[in-house]
């Protein structure tokens, strides 16, 4: 399973990087192998205030429905509109053209408590 | 349909799907594969547009042979085997005495005058050995299910007598030695041909099926192959409670026959009263499926509850099947209540794909 190093992970198998204007999320690539084919996504409403582990989108395949939870307070500040038509790109490029809502955090480090990359590669080889 | 502790049958065919990379899940007691790296929407396509093979070894056999295994099978099933002969295959219903549910859906093949061999679902062989007896023989052989506009095109390169089998046809054929049996029986919607195959030569014969260019589609693919072709599956559009009339299925109910059929008074009081509720199909506004055991509601008002849905790749919409009360025409819009959230939908005509065989 591809696990970018720069990346930051959460326990629920998503993705967070610190952007310019605000922190990127999505799924990793062992989240869209479980799920297979993704077929719907429910992405949460720009403005929207959410707190760590708060579920705020919904991801289904062809055989089961998954929640995205928040890894960080924030506000979502931009939603991939894409996915609303091609809920694929999930699949086929989860940590590039799938990614699913950019987050306005409140605190200045808020990639802290995540998982570093060699941490997650533990989770999920584990 | 989690088999929990308990110890997971194995396919004949199991080591040949792990080498495809399938991922394997327990189903009906078994270990199937679910998808193989291409992935279920593709998998799907692949048996719309060309052929595709599946494992259904997981399906039972139970033999029944004998002088006495027609007037068996007939007192014990709704549909009428007089209405076919040897060679030929039958859809048919096990009924409850008391309320008429389905306890199973089966297909029969009539393999020759004494012996037919009794297709139950995965986890209701016991229930139908109960019924009619015979021997459990799922053991001895592996069944593959090879569908799509050109399977019976492929399948003449690897067994031409198996790919000439008619529609609802039951032949014997020999592959490489060995005592096969071909129906032209499926479950995709598609036109296609059911191979059983000894245990022993299956790994060669499905990896034949396979280098022939047929792709190996697992059982979520099935699942939404079926739910296109609006084929009902046990445990969702037929079981407890629920009868063939619901399930529109008054077809595979043989009135007339001279013993009748265990459920057959239940469901006459159902046929004079009018079944209170009817299989219906939905279709989503948008992508977002229905899904099993979703409330459906008209003008506000509950009206009925989804038994299976799923993403239809060929529509591009969500699809479902749904037990409804009253009358609904295709064209009726209705709101789906998706775990909180009511999505718009429309009350559509069955099947969904139609590929008119």
């Amino acid at each position: 399973m591809n696990v970018p190093e720069h990346l930051r992970y959460t326990s629920d198998h998503e993705w967070a990087r610190g952007d310019s204007d605000g922190v990127r999320i999505g799924i990793t690539d062992y989240a869209q192998d479980s799920l297979g084919d993704v077929v719907f996504v429910q992405l949460p409403t720009p403005g929207r205030r959410v707190t760590a582990g708060e579920s705020i989108a919904e991801v289904e395949s062809t055989k089961s429905v998954s929640d995205i939870y928040a890894p960080i307070d924030g506000i979502v500040s931009e939603v991939n509109q894409e996915l609303t038509d091609a809920p694929q790109r999930l699949n086929e490029d989860p940590y590039g053209e799938g990614w699913l809502c950019v987050i306005a955090p409140d605190g200045d480090s808020p990639l802290a408590p995540l998982m570093d990359a060699d941490s997650y590669r533990g989770l999920i080889e584990g | 349909m989690s088999a929990g502790a308990e110890t997971l049958r194995l396919s004949p065919l199991d080591a040949a799907h792990r080498a495809l990379g399938a991922k394997m899940v327990p189903f009906g007691g078994w270990e199937m594969p679910l998808s193989y790296p291409k992935g279920t929407i593709a998998e799907h396509m692949s048996c719309r547009s060309g052929a595709a093979a599946f494992d259904v070894s997981h399906l039972g056999t139970v033999r029944v042979q004998g002088p006495g295994a027609l007037s068996t099978l007939q007192s014990a099933f709704t549909n009428d085997l007089g209405k076919i002969s040897p060679g030929r295959a039958q859809y048919t219903h096990l009924l409850d005495d008391a309320d008429g549910s389905v306890l199973d859906d089966i297909i029969v093949w009539w393999v020759s005058d004494e012996r037919f061999d009794v297709m139950p679902n995965a986890s209701n062989t016991t229930r139908v050995r109960a019924a009619v007896g015979g021997a459990d023989v799922t053991a001895e052989r592996a069944v593959i299910a090879l569908a799509g506009p050109s399977a019976r095109v492929k399948l003449a390169g690897v067994a031409p007598a198996a790919a000439a089998v008619g529609r609802f046809r039951v032949e014997t054929f020999i592959w490489r030695g060995a005592t096969c049996l071909a129906a032209g029986t499926g479950y995709t919607g598609e036109d296609g041909v059911e191979c059983a195959v000894p245990s022993g030569i299956a790994r060669e014969f499905w990896d034949a099926v396979v280098d022939t260019g047929f792709t190996p589609a697992g059982l979520g693919a099935r699942d939404t192959l079926r739910l296109e072709a609006a084929l009902p599956l046990h445990g969702h559009e037929l079981g407890p409670g629920i009868t063939p009339l619901q399930a529109g299925l008054g077809w595979v109910v043989a009135w007339d026959k001279p013993d009748g059929f265990p459920g057959r008074a239940a469901l006459e009081r159902e046929r004079e009263a009018g079944p209170r509720r009817r299989l219906a199909g939905i279709v989503s506004d948008g992508r977002q499926p229905p899904r099993a055991g979703a409330e459906v509601l008209a003008g506000g008002s509950s009206i009925g509850e989804v038994t299976s849905g799923n993403f239809s790749p060929v529509l591009g919409r969500g699809i479902g099947l749904a037990l409804l009360e009253g009358t609904h025409p295709p064209g009726t819009a209705v709101e789906v209540d998706v775990r909180g959230r009511r999505i718009p939908a429309t009350v559509s005509a069955l099947p969904f794909v139609d590929k008119k065989l």
